[in-house]
């Protein structure tokens, strides 16, 4: 009864949430302050008579919230019992990695779901900006793609934690803003030089942020585009779970895991 | 023969070149409390992580139940816990939402239940809707041992749960520990720097130095290794009297003062001394220090027992 063990992680990251002020500031207040300063600054360039480039902004910006939060959520998530010196306790008991991401990866999507719903109201009903315009199919398939890929992430990120101790917890707030311009988030890759280029034809966000864009003035499908998002996807998570592994266990070869807790 | 709920042979582990755990073998027996002792660095603490699973071995295997730890870490995990003054549980969170995160996680049946049991019998209602954090150390000791028996573990690992604790709390760990044995029959695998807990608790003990084995037995068998006992004698007399009487004897002493004297001697040895002595001066002042398992301790860090 695997879920039993799944839902006990996903009970303590719901009662650290929401006790919290740092969890909830990172999460919610952030996206607010984040989608508020955009959506500010989408006005502006509408009315410079740039409303593409206003709209890329905005619409970037929702969607990277996807990656921020699902990644911040696993990455961190493992941060909070290493402080508290629980993390040992959470693996000696009969949890197995499996379940602890498959936990993380769930308490991603929850806590990303009802953010991206509030910033995108607040898009749409402050700023006048409808999410939906890019098509109902396509905010699901991009949503999934963004989440496999913040997955991705945030497990590699964990990997190197565990591996190497908190002296690199800050990758687990950092690391993932390497990806905004190499993604193209809020601008399309043709203005990228041509290695950053090469670069974001590897990122499966880039396929997301592109067709995303594209459905503005398109909404139908991009099929193309989501499956070659979604296979890298499966690439890198199957990359991000072997390195997890391969590191949790080095980590644990040299003692280190023991150590993590000061 | 009591069966063995752990069973350890021929645990390795190095760090580099740097040798913790040196080729060690022992086992626990069905409610047996073994104590596992030796100076810092002695490999005590990374034998109990490779025994919870969170350090990996070099070389040599455990099996708990019977059953080999790493092809079976999950039914193992299910059916032991680990306490540790060092360990602590999720301090944001309080102490119910602790126990119940513990309770999902060991798939306690009837969780909420099983949590307010414990609640009763440690009497810490008063607590229980605290956060961790803002619990005081033997609060928090207490916590931990809950959280431990959670799942009704056959075998307990306490690394050190006394530490910090104040004598009164650490009193009562102790004659809890000694209830839990005598009501649920678990065995317990017990780390410790306080000898006096130890010879207290433990049924057997092994020492650990520099990540060997270099002695195994009861805390009482250990004691008669060290061998001799300190008998103290105040006297009202002639110093001379006492000091023929012990040279013709050959009875080993200091002179500490000119009225009080050491005397180190077999136990058996003591009730002939005083009665003897007692014929030709006024003793004053008696008093016997036994061999205790610090001095065992001692004289394994400092080099002189060998027994294994």
């Amino acid at each position: 009864m695997p879920f039993e063990r799944i839902k006990a992680i996903l009970l303590q990251e719901w009662y650290i949430t929401r006790k919290s002020l740092e969890v909830i500031l990172d999460l919610f207040y952030f996206s607010l302050i984040n989608i508020i300063v955009f959506g500010f600054v989408f006005t502006f360039l509408s009315k410079q008579e740039d409303s593409v480039g206003a709209v890329y902004i905005l619409l970037g910006m929702i969607l990277w919230e996807v990656i921020r939060i699902t990644q911040y959520s696993i990455s961190v998530g493992a941060l909070w019992n290493i402080w508290s010196r629980n993390l040992s306790n959470m693996f000696i008991a009969p949890l197995t990695i499996f379940e602890y991401l498959a936990a993380a990866m769930l308490s991603g999507a929850i806590k990303t779901i009802p953010t991206v719903l509030i910033i995108s109201a607040v898009a749409y009903f402050i700023f006048n900006f409808n999410i939906f315009t890019i098509g109902i199919v396509n905010l699901g398939l991009f949503f999934v793609n963004l989440s496999l890929f913040a997955w991705s992430v945030g497990i590699t990120i964990l990997a190197i934690i565990f591996r190497y101790g908190q002296r690199l917890q800050a990758l687990a707030w950092g690391l993932i803003f390497l990806f905004q311009p190499l993604t193209a988030v809020f601008f399309p890759v043709s203005i990228l030089p041509d290695t950053l280029k090469t670069i974001a034809y590897l990122l499966p966000p880039t396929y997301v942020f592109e067709a995303a864009r594209a459905g503005l003035s398109n909404p139908s499908v991009n099929w193309q585009a989501t499956t070659i998002a979604f296979a890298g996807n499966i690439v890198y998570l199957l990359i991000s779970l072997w390195f997890f592994n391969y590191m949790l266990k080095k980590s644990k070869d040299i003692g280190q895991f023991a150590r993590n807790e000061g | 023969m009591q069966n063995s709920i752990l069973e350890v042979k021929n645990l390795t582990k190095n760090f580099g070149s740097f040798t913790a755990v040196d080729n060690i073998s022992f086992s626990v027996a069905d409610g047996e409390i073994l104590g596992l002792l030796g100076p810092n660095g002695a490999g005590k603490t990374t034998a109990m992580h490779m025994l919870l699973g969170i350090t990996l071995a070099n070389g040599g295997t455990i099996s708990y139940f019977g059953k080999d730890f790493l092809t079976n870490r999950q039914y193992c995990l299910q059916h032991i816990n680990f306490a540790s003054a060092f360990n602590t549980l999720q301090g944001r969170i309080s102490v119910w939402e602790n126990l119940l995160v513990f309770a999902h996680l060991y798939q306690v049946k009837n969780p909420k239940k099983k949590i307010m049991d414990l609640v009763e019998q440690f009497s810490i209602h008063s607590f229980l809707n605290n956060r961790y954090w803002d619990l005081s150390t033997g609060q928090k000791s207490i916590v931990n041992i809950i959280k431990s028996l959670l799942n009704d573990p056959q075998l307990l690992l306490m690394d050190e749960p006394t530490a910090g604790l104040d004598p009164d709390v650490a009193d009562k760990t102790l004659s809890f520990i000694e209830h839990l044995r005598e009501s649920r029959n678990i065995a317990i695998l017990y780390t410790s720097h306080d000898m006096e807990e130890v010879t207290r608790l433990c049924d057997r003990v092994i020492f650990l130095d520099h990540g060997k084995i270099v002695a195994e037995d009861s805390p009482l068998n250990l004691t008669k290794q060290v061998g001799l006992a300190t008998l103290a004698l105040t006297f009202d007399g002639k110093k001379q009297t006492v000091e023929s009487y012990l040279k013709k004897e050959k009875i080993p002493f200091t002179f500490v003062k000119n009225y009080l004297v050491h005397i180190q001697t077999e136990e058996k040895k003591i009730p002939s001394i005083i009665f003897d002595l007692g014929k030709h001066i006024w003793l004053t002042d008696i008093d016997v220090k036994k061999p205790t398992l610090e001095d065992v301790f001692l004289e394994i860090v400092r080099g002189k027992t060998h027994a294994v």
